[in-house]
């Protein structure tokens, strides 16, 4: 009973190769479009990805300036330093006096000689902190705090920044997820558009076979394993162009981060996306195959 | 073995066929069907082997209600059916062994049994030299041979054949008629139809006449 239903899921899947060597221009051509397609999304969805990762990568501890106002004395540094470290969601306060800050800006070459010429300093005394809890509410809720003690000019938050990309990533994913969606139809009416020239090249040993005891399932099942077959391949090579694709951008980027001195290194595909990937491939060319097999067979009517 | 009672065909363009046909096939029997053109021979033929399903009545092979078993148990029945069609439905782009073995596959003989049970087949029609022929090349006669081969490789126990003997001269139709006989003498139960009367009447089997739809009596 096993035996017999190995064979034949074995001859179906011989006969599926058989069919794919009949005609290997038409075979290849179909397989690399349906490539391209899986690849798409993809490519698309480890970009952003990337991106995000790197972006991240970049300001993991949000932080906060505030800028005190510029005629504010060392005095008022020292009472504004007290009333900071009573605020409860902040968690360490580095204060950076505006002789510092002004020493620091003349280092940046460009910018010596137009501060050389100034007699006054135009920096104000800034503090630098370190919030405790750093979701979006916390920040705002600080942020409203640290504007009204006297003397504070400005707070500049860096989370506008992680808010800003985390809306980008949501933006990605949606448009990685329709666009993936979009070409997952593709690759099922491009499948069942194979299978149906091949069921119009076959139609004769349909009829016969079907009048002769085969069943909807005995009939089917060999463009499934085709569908399927060729769906792998295709995931294959998506998964192939991908490998290149990451490997091309990775000597760019290598090549940009090294100047701006991050170690920051593109994601190749890990064995569980690569499975998945051939996986979602053959179940999509199985499922287009299904579905012109079953239109054709609701169409022809022999019972 | 077959059994219609009041069986009715309607095709979908309102053509009454069949108008109310009640007969008894038993085991073993040999009948041959016959009837002007247009009679409702093929279309006897056809519901027995479930090809068309009934309008009203039933049909009966093996004390099965074909109306009543679904696609797999059809697929069950065709498999132990022998059919000869009378456009013969051979597949051109195979030669003669192939098209022969194609019950076998659809039935999941091991491929071992098919290579012996394929020349048996062919062996019984007088085609053994002929296997890697396409059906392109063979004569009309050897067609119907070649049809009732694929027919009988699966030693079915009920044959149904649509004139086979329709393309064929008198004296060619007299010796596939006997190849039916034979057999018929080894057990199989025999429904075919024809216009052959000359033949029919050297052959001695139990006849049904059709007249516009109806059995004649
Ligand atoms: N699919 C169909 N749709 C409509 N009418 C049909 C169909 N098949 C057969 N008929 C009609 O039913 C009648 C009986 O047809 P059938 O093929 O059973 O005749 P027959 O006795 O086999 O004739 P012949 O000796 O020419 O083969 C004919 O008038 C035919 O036109
Ligand atoms: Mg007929």
């Amino acid at each position: 009973m096993i035996g017999a239903w190995i064979s034949a899921h074995g001859q179906a899947c011989l006969r599926a190769f058989k069919r794919m060597g009949a005609s290997p221009a038409a075979s290849i051509i179909s397989t690399l479009v349906i490539g391209i397609a899986i690849m798409l999304p993809l490519g698309l969805y480890s970009l952003f990805s990337n991106v995000t990762a790197a972006a991240s990568r970049l300001n993991t501890e949000p932080n906060v300036n505030v800028y005190l106002q510029v005629a504010a004395k060392d005095d008022d540094a020292l009472q504004t330093e007290k009333r900071l470290k009573a605020i409860a969601n902040v968690a360490e306060v580095k204060f950076v006096p505006r002789e510092v800050a002004l020493a620091e800006m003349k280092r940046l070459a460009s910018m010596a000689d137009l501060l050389n010429g100034l007699d006054t300093n135009p920096l104000p005394h800034a503090f630098t902190l370190r919030p405790r809890a750093t979701d979006e509410a916390s920040l705002e809720q600080m942020q409203k705090e640290l504007l009204a003690l006297p003397k504070v000019d400005a707070v500049v938050m860096d989370f506008e920044w992680a808010k800003k990309l985390k809306r980008f990533a949501t933006f990605a994913e949606r448009l990685v997820m329709l666009l993936g969606a979009v070409l997952a139809l593709a690759v099922v009416f491009v499948t069942g558009n194979t299978i149906r020239l091949q069921i119009l090249t076959q139609k004769d040993e349909i009829e016969v076979s079907r009048l002769i005891g085969a069943t909807k399932r005995f009939v089917r099942r060999p463009f499934l394993y085709f569908g399927a077959l060729q769906g792998a391949l295709a995931g294959g090579v998506a998964v192939a162009a991908m490998a290149a694709l990451i490997w091309w951008a990775g000597q760019e980027v290598h090549a940009l981060t090294i100047s701006y001195g991050s170690d920051f290194q593109l994601q190749y595909l890990n064995a569980a996306q690569i499975a998945s990937i051939i996986g979602i491939g053959a179940f999509l060319g199985w499922l287009g195959a299904y579905l012109s097999v079953s239109l054709y067979l609701r169409s022809a009517r022999t019972v | 073995m077959i059994t219609f009672s009041n069986t009715v065909k309607r095709y979908p363009n309102g053509f009454e066929a069949l108008k109310g046909v009640t007969l008894s096939i038993a085991k073993g029997e040999m009948v041959a069907i016959t009837g002007h053109s247009g009679a409702g021979k093929s279309t006897l033929l056809k519901l027995a082997a479930g090809i068309e399903a009934a309008s009203k009545g039933s049909v009966l092979v093996n004390n099965q209600n074909l109306a009543e078993i679904k696609e797999t148990g059809l697929g069950v029945l065709r498999r132990n059916l022998g059919l000869v069609f009378q456009d013969h439905k051979l597949l051109f782009d195979r030669n003669a062994f192939e098209n022969v073995a194609l019950p076998l596959s659809i039935a999941q003989f091991p491929r071992a049994d098919i290579g012996k049970r394929v020349r048996a087949a062919l062996d019984k029609v007088g085609l053994l030299d002929r296997e890697k022929a396409h059906p392109i090349t063979l004569s009309g006669g050897e067609q119907q041979r070649l049809c009732i081969a694929r027919a009988i490789v699966n030693r079915p126990a009920i044959l149904i054949a649509d004139e086979p003997t329709g393309h064929l001269d008198q004296s060619y139709g007299a010796t596939i008629l006997d190849l039916f006989k034979s057999f018929n003498q080894v057990g199989v139960t025999v429904l075919l139809s024809t216009h052959d009367e000359l033949n029919l009447a050297r052959l001695k089997c139990r006849r049904i006449h059709l007249e516009m739809g109806r059995v004649a009596t």
